[in-house]
Parts: structure tokens; C-alpha cells; sequence
């Protein structure tokens, strides 16, 4: 079937391509604010400025980061072209290294994906701590947004409702779906996959195998003092679980035993003896 | 002299698609790749990404976009635009491989391919440190002044 492109305007189109693939999407026919397209892909990697790269690009909320990866993932430009780019117009130095650095982990997951095909999808590696997730559907509290942990519903409706997460954000999820709520990774890279403009198999299920130690020598997690730094403090000040009832609020020590049994060194030497199985 | 068609895939959506510039005159198609995406169930905002991206990179020269079966709307594109041979970007993508397979059972394809950041001919790297050391230096070093639309500023 021959699709029409011919549109005057955005939500013309938008409601076009509603009925033209009918039946091959989920979830309401809105678009995302983030526009496709080589025009958009310029004027965004115009707007980013790599000086405050370093120092922000952690941070959840001060947004330094350059957002281009919808247009990275699906090939509206390439990885050398914004390298070449970043280069010329801001020169070397550290936060153009810092950023260059981060395109690099693209090409990282794209080798790897290349090399294991379909298998990055399963367990690269023997899990470092005891897990007891099963695959089944998400809880509705993760679907709706409403965990009442702040940090973690924000991200979430970012998620839902343009397609786009934080990396930090992403990480933070990604543990607390798996170490505090026990989900398989495999039903929580699932629902990024679905929702992310930038959704890749290799970047989003090797990240999720990275936080569960399947793909890197430890599980990867966090703690309140974490998401306060990188947030400013705004999300506890708006969370009800603030003053009382966070998961996160502990010591990285208190954390490794609580959620895997272990101590930090013990996780640094990496967690369950080799041959050691998981629960699951 | 062969008649060549582009096929443009979701993982090269630019008018600058090495297949694209390499025959700027060929008629391209993108299509939604229906048995795919019934399974999948993605969110309509990637659909319209995709969508959105596809239509420009395609300005210009003679396209088509449609939903089907991928092998056989490019082959039946093929036919109606009188071609005998396929240009298509590469891509790391297992199902990329069955599709190539196929369309090779009929038609010849040329792949071409797209500019890497960093050359790399080894195994598969198993973490990104060891990686990035043998890397780092090729990785900042410049192969052109950027994208073709922002070299004037
Ligand atoms: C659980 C989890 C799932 C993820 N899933 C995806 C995914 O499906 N698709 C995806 O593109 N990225 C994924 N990432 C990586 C990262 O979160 C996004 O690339 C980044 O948030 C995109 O925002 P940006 O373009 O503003 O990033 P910037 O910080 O501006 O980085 C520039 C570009 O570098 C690349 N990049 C940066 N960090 C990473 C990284 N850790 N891994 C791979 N590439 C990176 C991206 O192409 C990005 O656009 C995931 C990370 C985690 C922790």
C-alpha cells in the first residue's frame, strides 16, 4: 500500500498517518513535540552548546545534554558528521571529548549487536547478584506513572508523552525496576522500546543488561543523595515519600545488602562466585 | 549501464544516506515494514518520527512510502521504476541480513556503507573502556567539517 505525503500541516499528517497504520501501533495517535527529520536534526545540533556538557550532562534536570539521539538512531545524522561538527565549531578540550566520548558508546552497542545479534535480547552473561524476577506484564502503577516516588513518575510521563528519558533517568529506572521491584529487565527494556523515539535494540537493551550486571561486572544502582544532586532537590521536594517511605533513602552499604544480600566490596569483587546460578 | 533503485531503511533516514548520494538521480522507497510493526506495536510518536524523517530525506526525487512486506514492495518498486539493481545503506540489524537475503534470491544489491566515528575490524569489544582506549585518539580526530547544511556558519 501506497502511502500519501502530501500534507499542509503537522497535524494533518499526523491524523493521515493515524489511519494509513491503523493497527501497527499502540497507544494514542499523538505525536511527539520532537519533529522528524533532517531539518529539525540541524537546528538542534545548532542549538547545543558542548561548553557546559561536562558538568551537566549528569544532571536530570538542568538538561545540558544535546537530544539529538531520535535523529541519531534512525540515521538523520551520523555520528562522524556531529563529531566533525562539534569539533570545528568548538575546538578539543573536555567537554568536546566528554561528548565524543558518548557517541562512541553508540558505536560500542552497534559492534556488539553486530557481533550477537537477536542474543542481546537474553542474558549476555551470568547475572553478579541472586534475582528472582519473572518475565510477565508490568504493574499498573509503572504503566500509569503512579509508583508516588516523584523521581520516578516525572520520568516516566516524559517517557509516555515524548518519547524521551533522561539518561541518568533512564539508569535510576532501569534499577528500580529491577533491584527494588524485582522485574525481569527483558519486560522493562520492552516498554522503553515502545515508547522512545530513540528506542535501538543495542543501545536500550545492553544499557538495561549494563544496570543489571549481565553485561558489566556489577549491577549498577543508586541512592536519594544521588537524585538529590542531579536533580536539585526537586523531586523529593515535591515527593510525598520525602519525609518518610523512600526506597532510596540509605547508605550505598545499607543498599548492596538489602537489595542483593552482598556488601559494596563484595559487589566490587564481582558479586556471586562464577558458576554460582541466579534464583531465577 | 544497470537501472538502479534506493531502498532507504529506518536506521539511515538522511538525504545525505550513502546509497542516496551515491545515485542522486534514482527513485528511493521507504517502506513500513508491516509484519514487523504488528508485532511490535510501537508508539504512534515513533511512527511519525519515522514517517516525518523518511519524507524529507526523500525530497526532491522520485519516492515512494508505503506499508507491506519489505521484500516484495521494494521488488515490486523495482519493477515499476524499471530497475535491476537495489543501493541500500548497511545496517547492523539481523533482520537487515534475512531482507538482503532475500531480495538477493532476486535482484542485485549493492550495500553501501556509512560512515563509521571509529574504524573497527575486531571482535566485538566487551567493554566500553577497552574500547574507548583503543579508540579515543581516531574518535576526536576530524574526517570533515560537519554537515554539509551548517559548513557556511
Ligand atoms: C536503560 C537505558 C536504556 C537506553 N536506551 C537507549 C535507546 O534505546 N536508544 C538510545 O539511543 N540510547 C539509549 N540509552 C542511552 C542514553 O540514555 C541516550 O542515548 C541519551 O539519553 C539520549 O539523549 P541525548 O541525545 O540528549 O544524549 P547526549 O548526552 O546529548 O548524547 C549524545 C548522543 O550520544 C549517544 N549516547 C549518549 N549516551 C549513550 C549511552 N549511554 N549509550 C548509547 N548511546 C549514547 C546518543 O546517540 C546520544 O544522542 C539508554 C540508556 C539506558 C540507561
Amino acid at each position: 500500500m501506497k502511502l500519501e505525503t502530501n500534507h499542509a500541516t503537522r497535524a494533518e499528517r499526523a491524523a493521515y498517518l493515524a489511519g494509513a497504520l491503523e493497527g501497527l501501533y499502540s497507544g494514542e495517535a499523538v505525536p511527539a513535540a520532537t519533529i522528524g527529520g533532517r531539518r529539525a536534526a540541524i537546528a538542534r545540533l545548532r542549538q547545543f552548546d558542548v561548553t557546559r556538557y561536562g558538568t551537566t550532562r549528569n544532571h536530570v534536570t538542568k538538561r545540558g545534554i544535546s537530544f539529538l539521539s531520535p535523529y541519531i538512531r534512525h540515521g538523520v545524522l551520523a555520528l562522524a558528521e556531529i563529531r566533525d561538527y562539534i569539533l570545528t565549531r568548538f575546538g578539543a578540550g573536555r567537554d568536546t571529548t566528554k561528548y565524543i566520548n558518548e557517541l562512541a558508546w553508540r558505536q560500542f552497542w552497534q559492534l556488539v549487536y553486530a557481533e550477537y545479534g537477536n542474543r542481546i535480547h537474553q542474558d549476555i552473561e551470568p547475572p553478579k547478584v541472586p534475582r528472582n524476577g519473572t518475565r510477565r506484564s508490568l504493574p499498573d502503577d509503572i504503566l500509569q506513572a503512579t509508583t508516588g516516588l516523584v523521581c520516578m513518575d516525572e520520568s516516566l510521563r516524559e517517557l509516555y508523552r515524548e518519547g524521551y528519558m533522561h539518561n541518568h533517568a533512564r539508569m535510576w529506572f532501569a534499577a528500580y525496576l529491577q533491584h527494588w521491584r524485582g522485574e525481569d529487565w527483558r519486560d522493562g527494556a520492552e516498554l522503553f522500546y515502545t515508547h522512545l523515539l530513540d528506542g535501538d535494540p543495542a543501545s536500550n537493551s545492553l544499557s538495561w543488561q549494563w544496570v543489571g550486571s549481565t553485561f558489566s561486572h556489577k549491577p549498577y544502582y543508586f541512592n536519594r543523595q544521588n537524585v538529590e544532586k542531579f536533580s536539585d532537590g526537586e523531586y523529593c521536594k515535591r515527593c510525598p515519600l520525602a519525609s518518610g517511605g523512600c526506597p532510596f533513602d540509605a547508605t550505598y552499604e545499607q543498599l548492596a545488602r538489602d537489595l542483593f544480600g552482598m556488601s559494596q566490596e563484595e559487589l566490587e569483587q564481582g558479586g556471586q562466585r562464577r558458576g554460582q546460578q541466579s534464583r531465577r | 549501464m544497470p537501472t538502479p533503485i534506493v531502498w532507504l531503511h529506518g536506521d539511515s533516514l538522511s538525504p545525505y544516506d550513502a546509497a542516496l548520494v551515491a545515485h542522486p538521480a534514482a527513485p528511493a522507497v521507504f517502506v513500513f515494514d508491516e509484519p514487523l510493526l504488528k508485532q511490535a506495536r510501537l508508539s504512534f510518536k515513533r511512527l511519525m518520527f519515522i514517517y516525518e524523517s523518511a519524507i524529507e530525506a526523500l525530497e526532491g526525487r522520485t519516492h515512494e512510502l508505503r506499508r507491506g512486506v519489505v521484500v516484495d514492495e521494494v521488488l515490486d518498486f523495482c519493477r515499476a521504476h524499471g530497475g535491476d539493481e537495489v543501493h541500500v545503506s548497511a545496517s547492523v540489524s539481523p533482520r537487515f541480513a534475512t531482507y538482503l537475503g532475500l531480495l538477493r534470491g532476486n535482484v542485485r544489491v549493492v550495500v553501501h556503507s556509512p560512515p563509521p566515528l571509529v574504524g573497527w575490524s575486531d571482535a566485538a569489544p566487551r567493554r566500553f573502556s577497552h574500547f574507548w582506549r583503543k579508540v579515543e585518539a581516531e574518535a576526536l580526530r576530524p574526517t570533515g567539517d560537519g554537515p554539509p547544511e551548517l559548513r557556511e556558519e
